[in-house]
């Protein structure tokens, strides 16, 4: 004992070792390791509290994935909420390939096995062996739809890697369509929990068929589905094919009829495959898109477009009270039921070929001839030039206007000298041409312009044409770089010449004479308490429109659309005021060039109190035959007026009851 | 040893054979689970027989009268039945006719096979019965199982002298349903049935233009497209259906027969192809 105790006094210098408590060149180290630990307490904190959210995000994006589901269209609905067009089921049978992950594997491993246990010497390669494996494990639950459904369906392997590729959490169809037959045995015949699943989407539904299809427009896919109230808008996305208008009021108002898409955020592992066993991050249903109403009435377009038959035109009728179009019809049409779920070429290419795309009644610009004397007429009165009660000119048939003779194409030389409401009954040539003369071409085209007939009309469709012309001496001078001669005032006075409008100009232009006002905008959209328009008054005296409505009321009964004074035409109790027009048009057909006559119809009724206007534009399909207003196009604008009159006198029991759309 | 090892050994040994039990191959687990249902069921059937006999000593307590006015209803149903027989005989031959003249096929055809309800099986995750009969009368699973009251359920598994019958209260049973009087088929589900609460399922893919509420119900029966069940089975009542919010089908919910939580009897009809 005594002898350590030496040891260590001579270790030490003393008797008993101390620790010595301060020493500067350990207090250095303090310093570094709680400047050390300064630091990565500083770098925690900042991580965790400047760039939690940072990370947060990238954990999220890496692994969450968000599927949208686009919600299903709104409907489109005639005036008395007949539906137009809808939506249509498609059930369909889906595989979930995310929940697939192990019997790929499991899968993969047989397959490798197999190739190697057989010494093949062309191995596949680990990709060709996974494009294996998935069309084998799919193949074999499309077995299990092939024993139910009695088919033979086989996997698409070029598909079926496609999709995987691409839209891994979005559901693979293994067949699309179902009928509801082989939907209910599926229904009872596949496992309830299973990664085969029926699923259901949606597609357009049109109950008829080709009706007013120019004016209801089609749908096309829109890969681009948006949601802006499902959150993880950062995420990864797949999108499911939504619908998207291309035409019509399908594109006009496709905010309005676009529903609101829907989804799920769900969590993914590493490879992007769904984690089992895990609820959706977040779920939110689609909605259906809002209803539109429209102001078409079915039962009058279906009866437009039957008169109008196999022929080219265009018939379009109006409320005149409130500019809502009744009806909007335009030949040739095309099937929208081919556009669901998408058209294909060859009906395409068939549309195509019988020029089936153009909606006539707004996109086509074409001269009004004799229907236009109804506003040369009331130029020629505002003006002081016509006086109904005095007769214009004496017609011999032809006049000399400048250095050319123009002929009256209606019973030449049998008109003599005749007052304003027979030159519109029998639409005398001459009467005009000397109205023309006496009212210039200038104030004929100023009194066009304040009908609006310039103009598109602003209906809610797309493609209004824009060739409209109401032309003056500016205009040929502009565009044709030559003066204006009294001959092309004779030819604007009846229609022809540079006059072009479209058939639903001269409804509008109906309207408005049958209001006694210049202007009717026209509507597509149905408001059942729409006020009645009230815009600037046409400036006629009492007796100047009575003379007007005579001469209208004229032509039917004993004019040119004398034709229509029979019964099969009559509306008891009702008296119908209209003008007939037959314009030319320069074709050639058949390597044949010469003009085809259009035939031209617009009307009102009643003439006393008018409620509907009319106009109808047909084209004649044969240089040279005998086609005109009065013998072809006012044939189907009686027949959908005396179609408005029976339905609006028909028994309260046997009306179609309106309905209210939300 | 030290004690704390001691208290700890039950644990440990519940741990080791959970651990083996994960380990071994699932052939064996199918195996045992088999086995396990096929020595129990002597006993489930033992205890339904002694129940039986119990309600038959039950029976002989009652008095002469009572049996005697029992005796007379029984044949009073047994009248309208021996009638309903002979209409429906009628009516089948009439349909068979018809099938002929119009070339169509035949529905297939059911063996009604009665059986005894030895077990009701109830919870949140399952509803089930277990029957007095299995493989030894040739029941398949998948089979429709019914009872006077409408559709029971489904043959779920089948073993030598029992069956186990999901009814149409899980969840595991969807089958394709029609509202009467009308041919689009709807799919019916099972639905979320806490215990001790009456049984209910959901209806999904139904037409826009189908309504019913608690106080005007609709019946809903089996649509006989699905191929399992056989047309015109009463499912349940639908008492209420309301629009999805993609407003292309309705959603609903069905009420079904009380009856179901107290069954004794049930017909499995077996499909005469599969005998």
């Amino acid at each position: 004992m005594a002898s350590d105790d030496r040891n260590l006094a001579d270790r030490s210098g003393k008797l008993f070792e101390s620790h010595k408590g301060y020493d500067p060149r350990v207090v250095f180290f303090y310093f570094i390791t709680a400047g050390l630990l300064l630091l990565l307490g500083g770098g925690l904190a900042y991580q965790q509290l400047f760039r939690g959210d940072l990370y947060h995000d990238r954990e999220r994006a890496q692994n969450q994935r968000r599927i949208l589901v686009p919600g299903p269209r709104g409907n489109i609905y005639d005036r008395h909420g007949e539906l137009l067009v809808g939506n249509r089921p498609r059930f369909a049978v889906v595989l979930y390939l995310d929940e697939l992950r192990a019997r790929f594997r499991t899968e993969f491993i047989r397959i490798r096995k197999n190739y190697r246990e057989t010494d093949d010497q062309e191995l596949p390669t680990a990709e060709q062996l996974w494009t294996l494996a998935r069309v084998s494990v799919v193949q074999s639950y499309l077995e299990q739809i092939n024993a139910i459904l009695g088919r033979d369906l086989k996997v698409d392997a070029g598909r079926l890697n496609k999709h995987f590729a691409r839209d891994l959490l979005l559901p693979y169809p293994l067949i699309e369509d179902l009928p509801p037959a082989d939907y209910a045995r599926l229904i009872e015949r596949l496992p309830v929990v299973s990664p085969l699943q029926l699923y259901t989407t949606n597609t357009r539904d049109y109950p008829h068929a080709s009706t007013a299809s120019q004016t209801l427009g089609f749908v096309g896919i829109n890969e681009d589905v948006e949601s802006n109230n499902l959150s993880g808008s950062d995420l990864t996305t797949f999108k499911m094919r939504g619908s998207i208008g291309r035409d019509g009021l399908e594109l006009k108002f496709d905010p309005l009829l676009q529903g609101e898409a829907g989804g799920s955020i769900f969590r993914v592992d590493p490879l992007g495959y769904r984690l089992r066993d895990t609820k959706a991050v977040e779920t939110l249903l689609p909605v259906q898109g809002k209803n539109l109403v429209t102001s078409i009435d079915l039962d009058l377009q279906l009866t437009a477009e039957q008169a109008i038959g196999d022929q080219v035109g265009a018939a379009v009728a109006i409320d005149v009270r409130t500019g809502e179009v009744l009806v909007l019809a335009s030949k040739p049409d095309y099937d929208l039921s081919k556009f669901a779920p998408r058209l294909n070429h060859a009906d395409a290419a068939d549309i195509t070929a019988r020029g089936a795309w153009t909606n006539l009644a707004i996109s086509g610009a074409f001269p009004p001839g004799s229907t236009f004397k109804i506003l040369t007429s009331i130029a020629g009165m505002r003006a002081g030039v016509i006086d109904p009660a005095e007769p214009l000119d004496h017609c011999q048939g032809s006049i000399q206007i400048g250095n050319r003779t123009f002929v009256c194409n209606n019973d030449r030389g049998r008109h003599g000298e005749i007052l304003l409401p027979g030159a519109i009954a029998q639409s005398c040539d001459i009467y005009y041409f000397a109205a023309g003369r006496l009212l210039t071409q200038d104030r004929l085209a100023a009194e066009g312009r304040r009908f609006h007939l310039h103009e598109r009309t602003g209906i809610e469709l797309p493609h209004e044409t824009r060739r409209m012309i109401m032309p003056d001496s500016e205009y040929k001078e502009r565009v044709f770089g030559e003066k204006w001669f009294p001959g092309d005032t004779a030819n604007a006075s009846i229609g022809q010449g540079y006059v072009l409008v479209s058939p639903l100009q001269m409804a509008c232009f109906a309207a408005s004479v049958a209001r006694n006002e210049v202007h009717t905008p026209p509507t597509l959209v149905h408001r059942p308490n729409a006020p009645t328009l009230k815009t600037e008054s046409i400036g006629l005296t009492p007796a100047q429109r009575s003379a007007l409505v005579e001469g209208m009321v004229l032509t039917i009964t004993e004019g040119t659309a004398k034709a229509l004074n029979i019964d099969q035409f009559k509306i008891p109790g009702v008296r119908l005021a209209g003008k007939t027009g037959t314009a030319q048009k320069i074709v050639t057909k058949d390597g044949k060039t010469g003009t085809i006559n259009l035939a031209w119809f617009i009307c009102f009724a009643p003439a006393d109190n008018p409620e509907i206007a009319m106009a109808v534009m047909l084209e004649g399909d044969t240089i040279g035959e005998e086609f005109g207003g009065g013998r072809n196009a006012g044939p189907v604008a009686a027949t959908v007026i005396k179609k408005y009159f029976e339905n609006k006198n028909r028994p309260a029991d046997q009306k179609i009851t309106p309905f209210k759309v939300e | 040893m030290p004690k704390r090892f001691d208290q700890a050994r039950p644990f440990l040994t519940l741990g080791l054979v959970v651990a083996a039990w994960l380990i071994v191959p699932t052939v064996f687990k199918t195996f045992t689970r088999a086995s396990f249902f096929e020595l129990t069921a002597p006993v489930s059937v033992a205890a339904s027989y002694a129940r039986d006999l119990q309600e038959y000593w039950s029976l002989r307590l009652r008095s002469n009268s009572e049996l005697i006015e029992a005796g007379r209803d029984l044949a009073r149903l047994n009248a309208s039945y021996d009638l309903a027989v002979q209409q429906n005989v009628e009516m089948q031959g009439e349909i068979a006719r018809l099938e002929a003249i119009l070339r169509l096929p035949s529905y297939s055809g059911y063996r009604s096979e009665h059986a005894r309800v030895v077990r009701r099986d109830f919870s949140g995750w399952w509803q089930r019965l277990t029957i007095r009969k299995g493989k030894n009368f040739n029941f398949t699973v998948g089979s429709p199982v019914v009872f006077s009251g409408g559709v029971v359920g489904r043959v779920s598994e089948v073993f030598a002298y029992t069956a186990t019958v999901d009814l149409i209260s899980s969840q595991t049973v969807r089958l394709a349903a029609v509202v009467e009087g009308d041919i689009r088929p709807i799919s019916y589900q099972g639905g979320l049935n806490p215990t001790f609460s009456s049984a209910g399922g959901v209806i999904e893919f139904v037409p826009l233009d189908i309504f019913a509420s608690a106080n005007a119900t609709k019946r809903l029966v089996t649509s006989g497209l699905g191929g399992v069940f056989p047309p015109g089975l009463t499912i349940g009542s639908v008492i209420k259906v309301e629009p999805s919010t993609d407003g292309l089908f309705k959603s609903g919910e069905v009420k079904l027969d009380d009856r179901l939580a107290a069954l004794t009897e049930v017909t499995v009809l077996v499909p005469l192809e599969s005998y």
